[in-house]
């Protein structure tokens, strides 16, 4: 008896989202990048189309981070101090298609440095590489409502995948996004309720539902991956089924969550039973957005190169050669 | 799927006679349908709704035993394609693999290590599985002796050569081991081998057509304790026939694929294994046999596995642990929430928000709200008093008041007498902290 | 020995006298005051405020001498006799709650006489025995009972001792004529009074509902059925905490603390009784029957049983079915043979309450299938037919009784339950119950204040104040923003009435909680809410409730405004029917068996279900497509 494949039959795709903008499109990149799209669950392609791979931004900060582990030094260690070389570095040296900046000096508790400031940095690391750039504020409202809407300004028309809007602090990122032509990541906590809430805000703001990329929050491998991992099977299943307030890609900052943790960063005399702290360390990292790929993930967003190849290696076996 | 809590209620006499334990047979019913119990314990049930329940419960895979009776790995009896749905049942089973041409102390060496303590758990590959490369039947008899004595774990012994299987098996009596494989070639011996030693098989083959034909054959010659292995080896590949098989068992009830089913690491780097792996065990292999067998690389595959299987339905709860955030010193302020992670998340942004460093100390209440807790008298003057001492609260700050949530407000007098700290009542909001924070701590 | 103290309360002249350093708001209790308090004495709700005019005064905790001012009543102790002025705010008001009936109500009255056939559980007797001879020389016990066999089918009656001590006395002073009040329910009657001759004289009976907040009492005519009056109070347990989890921490922990709690809701019912008796010129000696329906805590602290382990996993109860009781065992005014019938319950938070409501509703007669919504400080919901019924509860919070909000306050004049808001110029109108000055706003007045709010986008959907409005109105208080709808010139109290951020995330829990109740219910049931047939409102929301308002903010499920009805009080309603008819007393205790309850905490659904209703009208806008 033949086996025919079981397919499942959706009713809609997810929102495909552009970041970044050529010259022509008002803004300097060298060329604009395309996720979402896909009309299956991860990889089914006898399901349905696929278009576009999933793509990987490294992570930089605009400040020489001093909790980053010592196995990042051989990578980045004469870069830190210099943002627009250290995202070089990623797009030429390893294969990155986003970088994603952290503003982390903006920090009032770090350097507190200024709006002009950041935008400052913004504009140099744009002048650096050529791919689209996601720029994410300090992580204090206050301070990054301060702070986004000049980076917005200073860099309009560029279309930069900006964030994050919460749901208690989403109103001037969005009308900045708005404004100054730029996409948003929304940031809801492991919850699908709230992530599709903060949709609905957005939207009803006038923001187009294909400028938002979704960040649903996740933990690392071994401190809830599982709830993160649950939520974006389910927040995919939705935008599959209909969902117009689940549709959109979805973004996961992958690499801070990891590199916190003691199972990623403890040499191995600290817990012998572990092993080595080397392949340990990008394991974490590789294996909590390969399991995330397999939910839904879009955008993967890692600290270590190798950790990168080897995701690249995985969404290249994934996509067969398909997508772009 | 199972019979839904009303379509078994229908089934039942009705008379809520409470003979069952429960209060009414429409509770009883949805306990039947959670499978919190067997539908044997209505003692009223009439014969047609007992055969009714009965196929109705027959799980959509089948469990099969890798091993000795006494200490099988089980595979399989899965039903459902997401997590989120209900708990997957029975976890992945992994088993690393060696040629029997393969240095085997350093082997066993290395298998030996790969059993880890994290979080209070223990985490531990299953198998020891394998291959013959060597084409030679003493060598992997051998081999398999060795494994089977030093490994301490079942056995997946790898090859299609019905004679090298045949050769290993009479030293390994009792043992079980998983044979692998019964291709279309050579089933019919393969099977004989299997069903007279009492081990499970693996049922190979080149499409899921094929594979399909080829369970039903085996199943005809009397032997049910199988695997499915498509026999695809590349990535995409293998994803796509898991699910496949996944969902012909669980949706569709298709017998030929109502087993459990595998998947082999292909690359050839054990990091890149690793990674290829964490792709089978998300989507739908009950056993995944890989090469990678260092510490490092397994502990992250193990750990995948852990947080897989967990219960979806148990709710987010942060690690009991005090947690400092900002700049602590002896004098900063101490508040008190519950483990329930969205709450634990919300203080302590509000208290990062704050800028004035503190400690968060979140008792555990099982992952339930502060209300909640309180009004189930999980978060009490006792809970907050032990709290304090597994996490050496007094060691850590110099002074010995304590931040409330305003909602237990109630809890101030019996939590100052159990701890001896001063209680200070807090905000009821969370959104209040900041403020809060300024009036008593600047 | 401690020395006693007076505490003296002005301006209503009353005295207590208590023991050296207890609290002002306990002396306040025993003179039969009441403070207001949601925190259960622990100082922290701040609403027990009053003013030490005279006398030594000490601060709880240090023991310092209070300040000046005001002071709260439970943080302040007598050391002395003292002088205390208790401020209008922070009194525990009387004053009219829902009946059941008519008053202002827009609720229907559900025809009573309906379904069941008048057969009251009580009626009286009137005998005539054959005088004792030589040959039938039987007791005079066995005489009685020979001739109540007779006349009522029963086979064993009981009798109190000092009734059967003066039995022999009763026959003879009546010349072998005697009227026997019996109380008969589960075979077995009573004989709760016995005159001699035939006497004339009225079998009251009462029907009680004993809520977590309000307590109403139906005195009824138990020969004719007619409800003679109807009066309801506050509960004055909220002294002691606003919800049912409070007050079990208080019954539990505190010494005396149930018999505190039992006393006062005992006093509640009593001096309703007694205003209603005197009201008809009726005598408490004529009271022989009361049916009680009450949410099982509130059972529970009635009788005086320990509620501990209902509050604690896995939420059981002492009693579910308490066997009847007498009114002197309870000191409740009526005859004190009188027969005291708690309703059953169906579980810890599903009480007598529900299924007096469910009996009411005929929800276990009908085909289609019928969900039943009690919203209380409990959010009750009842799902099914005459097959099967689920019951869950939910705690919503007393939000829509106007609990835990700046500007709440029960249904009663003066209570805002309507508002407009002009678009673009966002002016506030409202209308209140009585038509005067606006003091706070009751149930409907916030729902519909939050339907608006969202209507004119001065809140989100997440129901967040949009500060960047232009609007003098939106402004920062001391809890962060709020929204001025009231201005104070035109209020009542002389204060600007606002509502504040926290008042709505109190809102929108209350009715995320009632509406993720019913979402697990159907779930459970594996219904679609257009498989509702028809929805029975009962609860203490105001006057009236207007269905489109409730909708519009996600608390009820957006159905045809046909298939709803608010039924009001059903419990009390419910405890009338079986007070008048054997028939549903024991349909009650059938539906109390028959009920399935759904603990909500078990699993993750509910939960979820809540932060997805957590939004406005909810974040599933497919629910809601009125809307």
């Amino acid at each position: 008896m033949v086996f025919m494949p079981i397919v499942e039959k959706y009713r809609s795709k997810v929102q495909e989202v552009v970041l970044g903008a050529t010259r022509a499109q008002g803004g300097t990149r060298d060329f604009t990048v395309t996720v979402g799209g896909e009309a299956a669950l991860p990889f089914l392609h006898y399901e349905g189309q696929i278009p576009h791979r999933p793509l990987i931004g490294m992570e930089i900060w605009d400040t020489a981070p001093a909790d980053w582990p010592a196995c990042f030094a051989p990578y980045f260690a004469d870069s830190f101090r210099d943002p627009a070389v250290w995202a070089q570095r990623c797009v030429s040296g390893y294969g990155a298609d986003l970088v994603v900046l952290h503003l982390k000096s903006a920090d009032p508790d770090l350097l507190d440095t200024s709006p002009e400031h950041c935008a400052a940095v913004v504009s140099k690391v744009l002048n650096a590489v050529g791919c689209p750039l996601v720029v994410l504020g300090c992580g204090k409202p206050e301070k990054d409502n301060l702070v986004l809407p000049a980076v917005a300004e200073a860099a309009a028309g560029e279309n930069l995948l900006l964030g994050l809007a919460e749901q208690n602090n989403y109103k001037s990122l969005t009308a900045a996004a708005i404004v100054y032509k730029h996409t948003l990541i929304a940031q809801s906590p492991i919850d699908i309720n709230i992530c599709k809430q903060l949709n609905i805000l957005i939207t009803e703001m006038n923001l187009p539902a294909g400028r938002i990329v979704i960040d649903p929050t996740t933990a690392a491998l071994g401190y809830g991956l599982e709830y993160g991992y649950s939520i974006m099977e389910r927040v995919r299943i939705g935008a599959l089924q209909g969902d117009a307030m689940l549709s959109m890609p979805m973004i996961g900052n992958i690499g801070a969550e990891v590199w916190r943790t003691r199972e990623a960063t403890a040499p191995a005399e600290e817990n012998p039973g572990w092993g080595e702290q080397h392949d340990r360390g990008i394991l974490w990292e590789a294996t909590t957005a390969a399991a995330l790929l397999q939910a839904g993930l879009d955008i993967v967003v890692l600290r270590h190169p190798e950790a990168v190849r080897l995701i690249r290696q995985n969404i290249t076996e994934l996509m067969g050669g398909r997508g772009v | 799927m199972g019979l839904t809590g009303l379509e078994i209620y229908k089934l039942l006499p009705k008379t809520n006679t409470g003979d069952c334990g429960f209060p009414t047979c429409l509770a009883f019913a949805m306990a039947v349908a959670a499978g919190k119990i067997n539908q044997e314990k209505c003692p009223h049930l009439s014969p047609e709704a007992r055969e009714t329940l009965e196929a109705a419960a027959a799980p959509p895979m089948r469990l099969v035993r890798i091993g000795p009776e006494q200490t099988p790995v089980l595979v399989g009896n899965e039903t459902e394609l997401f997590r989120h749905d209900k708990r997957f049942n029975n976890q992945c089973a992994i088993a690393v693999e060696v040629a029997d041409t393969e240095d085997m102390p350093a082997f066993l060496q290395d298998f030996s290590a790969l059993t880890f303590e994290r979080v209070g758990q223990r985490y531990s590959v299953d198998l020891a599985a394998l291959r013959c490369t060597s084409g030679d039947a003493g060598r992997f008899r051998e081999a398999a002796v060795l494994l089977r004595n030093s490994a301490g774990k079942p056995l997946v012994l790898i090859s299609e050569d019905v004679s090298i299987m045949a050769a290993a098996l009479p030293v390994l009596v009792g043992d079980r081991p998983l044979l692998c494989a019964a291709t279309p070639q050579n089933y019919r011996d393969m099977t004989e081998l299997a069903q007279k030693n009492g081990c499970p098989l693996v049922v190979r083959a080149k499409s899921l057509t094929e594979l399909s034909d080829l369970t039903e054959k085996i199943v005809r010659l009397g032997h049910r304790e199988l695997l499915l292995d498509s026999g695809s080896r590349e990535t995409a590949a293998v994803l796509a026939d898991l699910t496949q098989l996944r969902r012909a068992a669980v949706r569709k009830r298709y017998q030929p694929f109502a087993y459990p089913a595998m998947a082999f690491a292909s690359a050839t780097e054990p990091l890149a294994e690793i990674v290829q792996s964490i792709v089978f065990l998300s989507k739908y292999a009950s056993l995944i046999v890989l090469k990678a067998r260092q510490p490092a690389q397994v502990l992250p595959l193990l750990t995948w596995r852990a947080n897989l299987y967990s219960d979806p339905q148990k709710p987010i709860q942060v690690e009991p642990k005090v947690v400092a955030v900002g700049a602590v010193s002896p004098a900063s302020p101490v508040y008190v929430t519950t483990n329930f992670s969205l709450t634990f998340f919300i203080v302590e942004s509000e208290v990062a928000n704050s800028k004035i460093p503190a400690y968060i100390l979140p008792v555990n209440t099982e992952g339930t709200s502060v209300l909640t807790s309180w009004a189930a008298g999980k978060l009490t003057g006792a809970a907050i008093y032990k709290a304090l001492q597994e996490n050496g609260l007094e060691s850590r700050v110099n002074h010995k008041t304590l931040v409330l949530p305003g909602y237990v407000a109630v809890l101030s007098g019996s939590t100052q007498e159990a701890t001896g700290w001063k209680v200070l009542v807090g905000p009821r909001e969370a959104s209040g902290i900041a403020k809060f924070a300024r009036e008593n701590f600047r | 020995m401690t020395r006693k103290v007076a505490v003296f309360f002005s301006p209503d002249g009353r005295v207590a006298h208590v023991k050296r350093n207890t609290s002002l708001w306990e002396a306040a209790a025993q003179a039969g005051l009441g403070l207001k308090g949601t925190c259960g004495g622990a100082g922290t709700c701040k609403r027990c405020q009053v003013l030490v005019r005279d006398g030594p005064a000490l601060e709880k905790g240090t023991g310092l001498p209070s300040g000046a001012g005001l002071v709260l009543a439970c943080q302040t102790l007598a050391a002395g006799s003292v002088t205390v002025d208790i401020p209008q705010d922070s009194r525990l008001a009387e004053h009219k709650v829902l009946l059941g009936g008519e008053d202002v109500l827009t609720e229907s009255d559900a025809d009573l006489g309906r379904i069941y056939r008048l057969q009251p559980l009580c009626r009286k007797v009137r005998l005539t025995l054959a005088a004792p001879t030589p040959e039938g020389n039987m007791s005079d016990w066995s005489r009685l009972q020979a001739a109540l066999r007779g006349e009522t089918g029963c086979d064993t009656f009981r009798i109190s001792l000092p009734d059967l001590r003066r039995l022999a006395e009763t026959l003879r002073s009546g010349n072998w004529q005697v009227t026997a009040t019996l109380v008969e329910a589960a075979g077995c009657a009573d004989i709760v009074r016995l005159e001699p001759g035939h006497s004339a004289g009225p079998a009251l009976g009462l029907a009680i509902d004993v809520g977590t907040t309000t307590v109403v009492v139906h005195l009824v005519d138990l020969e004719t059925g007619l409800v003679l009056g109807k009066k309801g109070t506050y509960n004055k347990q909220a002294r002691f905490g606003d919800d049912v989890i409070t007050r079990i921490v208080y019954a539990t922990e505190q010494e005396n603390g149930l018999s505190q709690l039992q006393e006062t809701v005992i006093s509640v019912v009593n001096q309703l009784v007694t205003g209603l008796l005197a009201e008809n010129g009726r005598h408490r000696r004529d009271v022989h029957l009361a049916v009680v329906a009450g949410n099982t805590t509130m059972i529970h602290l009635f009788l005086a049983l320990p509620p501990a382990y209902i509050r604690l996993e896995p939420y059981i109860p002492l009693a579910g079915s308490p066997p009847p009781v007498r009114a002197a065992e309870l000191g409740l005014a009526a005859n004190p043979h009188a027969v005291i019938l708690c309703l059953p319950a169906v579980a810890s938070y599903v009480g007598g309450d529900i299924v007096a409501g469910a009996l009411l509703s005929g929800i276990a007669q009908e085909q289609e299938v019928t969900l039943f919504i009690d919203i209380g400080t409990n959010g009750e919901m009842l799902l099914g037919n005459r097959d099967w019924l689920v019951a869950v509860a939910c705690s919503a919070g007393p939000a829509f009784e106007g609990g835990g909000i700046t500007f709440g306050m029960r249904a009663m004049q003066g209570a805002v339950e309507r508002v407009a808001i002009t678009p673009e110029s966002y002016e506030v109108t409202v209308e209140t119950i009585g038509g005067v000055r606006p003091l706070g706003l009751c149930g409907s007045g916030l729902i519909d204040c939050l339907a608006k709010l969202c209507a004119a986008g001065i809140i989100n959907r997440a129901g967040q104040l949009q500060m960047d409005f232009a609007t003098p109105r939106l402004r920062r208080g001391d809890d962060g923003p709020e929204f001025v709808l009231v201005w104070q010139e035109e209020a009542g109290g002389g204060k600007d009435i606002v509502l504040t951020g926290n008042d709505i995330k109190n809102l929108l829990r209350a009715k995320a909680a009632v509406y993720a109740g019913i979402r697990c219910l159907l779930k459970a049931a594996e219904l679609e809410m257009e498989a509702v047939w028809k929805v029975l409102i009962a609860g203490g929301f105001g006057s009236h409730l207007n269905i489109r308002d409730a909708i519009a903010i996600g608390l009820l499920p957006d159905l045809p405004a046909e298939k709803f009805t608010f039924v009001g009080n059903a419990a009390v309603k419910g405890a009338r029917l079986c007070l008048l008819s054997q028939e549903a007393l024991s349909e009650a205790q059938a539906l109390a068996k028959k009920i399935t309850y759904l603990e909500l905490s078990a699993g993750s659904d509910f939960m979820e279900e809540f932060v997805a209703a957590l939004f406005l009208p909810h974040t599933d806008l497919s629910l809601f497509p009125s809307v």
